[in-house]
């Protein structure tokens, strides 16, 4: 009876020491679900919306302030979804001037920027203060560039002493929460730009109140708001004040065929932004990167092209490994943008030249160039063979890329190579020597050897092609800027889904200093770019674009092109369809728990 | 016919131990008897005979062509199989050495000559004979430049060249100098006092005479000690800066072959790193044998031994 009596009680305890176990782990796993563990391979470079500039800082900023618009969530190709804007804008008929409301009771954070600390109302004159920035010398903005020559008054404005006082005739509040835009000439892009960070909406007290720490202390009316950041990473909490939108996935363009398996739909209805707490990591480095994620210390990576192997279990179609998709979802989506290597058609050795027989010498040379470079092994080694090679410079995510285009700028033809040097009297002692730039790194260093190893194929003398190498990306810019680089090859990143964005990578007007990076000047595209560069999408746009870009396979001046696919993998705790393209950080607010822990935290 | 001068001055005041064919004779019988130093000897040769066929083009001459597939294993065709592009790791490896002994040779010969001059010169006028300043500025360069953690010197210095061929070189020369230069300096403060020293001043030698024709040849043991580290550090230091993206221009080398590596280990292929680490460890081992040994033949202290 005695030692009955006292394995009862110990009993008892053991029981109720389990059931305390027991409401521990609920309350662990609905702290662990409201968190969601994002990863760059990058560091944002300043979080002040001016100043935002690489793709790490505009997914933070998006965040943490407001801008007018942005893409529907998961609607492919992308569209427009108003964001703090009420609706879309009214365009006026001959599409110059631009009417915006914004919506109404929609408050900064509370900061030690504003009276009593106490965030005020969010007014249409905010938005004029923040686009004039850009204008303002003393920001030192980098995003004037959108509206530069666009805007009636604003060009002018800067030019007379970037005055706050004074009104700009083209970007007006006509009252707290109406925006009017007038343009010089038409800019169809227009309301795209209102979806970057650029364009996001800043308070002057904020501004003034911390000056340059702007930078790292950031006052908006997102859905998230900073706790900590440093070089390492950043932290945001959900804006409790944050305006109230239940989640419509029809709204957002959910297509139940592809999007179903992501576990979405428990998220109709409820309020974004889903999670407490979104922690972000900057780890460049890919294999901790990688290595974080498999230890679960992350809930979403871009997987490194080298892990590639261990990521697929196949690649055509791409499926992930059965391991690997008990625990995370996939995507394999393209980049928006492409890489192509421009010849500087300002070096007369290779490309314009005064004398029409040389001019056309070596632009046969540069034809016979493009058709020995092999972009199937290109793809093979380097992009793991998912990449999208496509002729010439409309990338697939543009909605203007057509996929009946003829590809045979694209096909290798060591054949017609050979024949076009040998009609033109290139021979190997007279080819010129080829400089190709890039910065050193190993991945750029095995490119240019693989370019070398392609030329060798067509006879072209390994001794005459020399890399050009540059300790970082600014000092190689800044070669190719001045004009002092013969091959360039550069990754360009569209700003917004519309291939205006990277045709005008070759109109002669935006030569170096400006994007056109291989000074290609041929008059009947410039023309083209100039007549289209006003209309609004249409069909008829879509067809002068494709005729550019044949105009510039034609004239050899790009080796071009391909788009990277990435593989985004995250954690199946997570409800979410990131995204690294246009909407980009947008996606945050949307971030959700999975099902299963979403029931857990309902039943709790 | 030599001058009574001369005939005097070699017969009373005897130069060091390696000067005379005794010398000489005892260096090299204890090199011979010093197991660990032939064997250093013999790696040494084997890659230099290696960079030598490499120079001469019968060997490793297909390191930048990329006929193979992607990772391929090794094979009867690909002797230590392919990397990324396809390239042979073999040839790649075997170039690497003529890569590794033109850096190597031409670093600590330059870096040991600059060495021996400013640091002859400096202990030279360390005395109230010459002037103090050209000693007291040496110094204050070599200490201006020993301040700088190295690695983080010859990055930049290679850093701010980059683009010129001989960026890497040129780092690697200013800052190894300042070793040799101290020790050479110690050196020929202490021998400048010595008799054949004072004779020749006292026949009126020039001093830049009687340093190159007297004194420099007093501290051949320690140039050429210092010459085969200087080579050894050079070797490293290039592997490094080629693994940061500073090092060899158009060319290949273990560096670059480690620096290719970080990827292909991550994706489980190890062909490159264990190859040219091997090279490295190999070479790097051979040398160090061969610096110990030399150290220990000219060392006078263990001159009975």
């Amino acid at each position: 009876m005695k030692n009955l009596s006292f394995r009862v009680p110990l009993l008892v305890l053991l029981l109720a020491l389990g059931a305390c176990n027991g409401g521990d782990q609920s309350t662990s796993t609905e702290i662990s679900h409201s968190v969601y563990r994002h990863s760059m391979d990058g560091a944002p470079n300043n979080l002040d919306p001016a100043r935002s500039s690489n793709i790490y800082a505009n997914f933070l900023v998006v965040n943490l302030y407001d801008t007018l618009y942005r893409y529907k969530y998961l609607a492919r190709p992308y569209q427009l979804e108003p964001n703090l804007a009420e609706n879309l804008p009214e365009i006026s008929a001959d599409g110059l001037t631009y009417t915006i409301r914004i919506k109404p009771d929609v408050y900064f954070i509370d900061d030690l920027a504003f009276p009593e600390s106490k965030g005020r109302l969010v007014s249409a004159q905010d938005f004029v203060y923040s686009i004039k920035r850009h204008f303002d010398p003393q920001t030192r903005a980098q995003g004037a560039w959108l509206w530069q020559n666009r805007i009636v008054g604003l060009d002018d404005w800067k030019a007379n002493g970037s005055d706050y006082k004074q009104e700009i005739t083209g970007l007006r509040a006509l009252d707290g929460r109406t925006i009017q835009i007038q343009l010089i000439s038409p800019y169809p892009q227009l309301v795209h730009t209102l979806t970057q960070g650029f364009s996001a909406i800043v308070p002057r007290e904020a501004v003034e109140y911390y000056g340059r720490e702007l930078a790292i202390h950031p006052v908006g009316s997102g859905p998230y708001r900073l706790l900590s950041f440093n070089t390492a990473g950043a932290v945001m909490v959900r804006n409790s004040d944050f305006r109230q939108e239940p989640f419509s996935l029809e709204n957002e363009g959910y297509d139940p065929a592809s999007q179903s398996r992501y576990g979405l739909e428990h998220l109709e209805g409820l309020t974004p932004p889903f999670m407490d707490r979104i922690e972000v990591e900057f780890i460049g480095e890919d294999a901790a990167r990688w290595n974080a994620f498999i230890a679960g210390e992350l809930d979403f990576v871009k997987a490194p092209v080298s892990q590639f192997d261990q990521v697929l279990e196949s690649r055509n179609p791409l499926v992930l490994k059965p391991e690997l998709a008990e625990n995370f979802h996939f995507q394999a989506t393209l980049e928006s943008g492409f890489v192509h290597t421009d010849f500087n058609m300002d070096d007369p050795r290779i490309g314009y030249h005064p004398n029409p027989e040389t001019n056309a010498r070596n632009k046969a040379l540069r034809c016979a160039i493009s058709k020995a470079f092999d972009w199937e092994k290109r793809n093979e080694i380097f992009y793991y063979g998912i990449g999208q090679v496509f002729p010439g410079i409309i990338p697939p995510v543009a909605p203007e890329f057509n996929p009946d285009q003829d590809r045979t700028s694209i096909i290798r033809d060591l054949k017609a190579a050979r024949e076009l040097l040998k009609s033109h009297g290139w021979t190997a002692d007279k080819l010129p020597d080829l400089e190709i730039g890039f910065t050193s790194s190993v991945t750029e260093r095995q490119m240019f050897e693989q370019f070398r190893s392609f030329m060798a194929d067509i006879g072209y003398p390994r001794g005459k092609i020399h890399p050009l190498t540059f300790a970082s990306y600014g000092d190689y810019a800044q070669a190719y800027l001045n004009r002092e680089v013969m091959l360039m090859t550069i990754g360009w990143t569209m700003d917004y889904p519309d291939a205006e964005n990277t045709i005008q990578l070759f109109y002669g007007p935006n030569a170096t200093p400006g994007s056109n990076t291989a000074n290609y000047n041929n008059e009947e595209f410039n023309r083209l770019f100039r007549d289209s560069s006003t209309m609004l999408a249409s069909p008829a746009r879509t067809e002068m674009y494709r005729k550019m870009n044949q105009i510039v396979i034609e004239d050899c001046v790009t080796i071009s092109g391909i788009s990277r696919k990435m593989i985004l993998l995250w954690n199946r705790d997570i409800a979410m369809l990131p995204d690294r393209s246009f909407l980009g950080g947008h996606f945050f607010r949307f971030a959700g728990p999975g099902k299963a822990n979403f029931k857990n935290r309902q039943e709790e | 016919m030599k001058t009574p001068q001369a005939l005097t001055l070699s017969r009373v005041f005897p130069a060091n131990a390696f000067e005379s064919d005794k010398g000489r004779g005892r260096v090299w019988s204890k090199l011979r008897r010093d197991k660990a130093g032939l064997l250093g000897l013999v790696i040494v040769t084997v890659f230099l005979l290696l960079s030598l066929g490499v120079l001469f083009g019968w060997l490793g001459q297909g390191w930048s062509i990329a006929d193979g597939g992607r990772w391929e294993p090794m094979s009867v065709n690909h002797w230590l199989g392919t990397n990324l592009l396809g390239q042979d790791i073999f040839q790649r490896a075997v170039f690497s050495t003529r890569t590794a002994f033109e850096i190597g040779l031409a670093v600590s010969l330059l870096s040991t000559l600059l060495g021996a001059l400013l640091g002859a010169l400096a202990g030279w006028y360390n005395t109230k004979l010459g002037g103090n300043w050209v000693d007291g500025s040496i110094l204050w360069l070599m200490g201006v430049l020993d301040s700088i953690p190295f690695y983080l010197f010859v990055a930049a210095v290679a850093y701010a060249l980059q683009g010129w061929p001989w960026a890497m070189h040129v780092a690697m020369i200013v800052t190894f100098w300042t070793t040799t230069g101290r020790l050479v300096r110690a050196e020929v403060m202490r021998i400048k006092s010595r008799g054949f020293v004072l004779s020749s001043r006292a026949i009126g030698l020039p001093v830049p005479v009687i340093l190159i024709r007297h004194v420099l040849p007093n501290t051949l043991h320690i140039l050429l000690v210092q010459a085969s580290m200087a080579f050894v550090a050079a070797i490293k230091t290039e592997v490094i800066l080629s693994f940061l993206g500073l090092g060899v221009q158009d060319s290949v080398s273990w560096g670059m072959m480690l620096a290719e590596s970080t990827q292909e280990v991550l994706a489980g292929h190890f062909n490159n790193f264990l190859t040219a680490s091997f090279m490295l460890f190999i070479l790097l081992l051979g040398f160090n044998l061969l610096a110990d040994a030399l150290q220990d033949a000219f060392d006078p202290r263990q001159a009975s031994l």
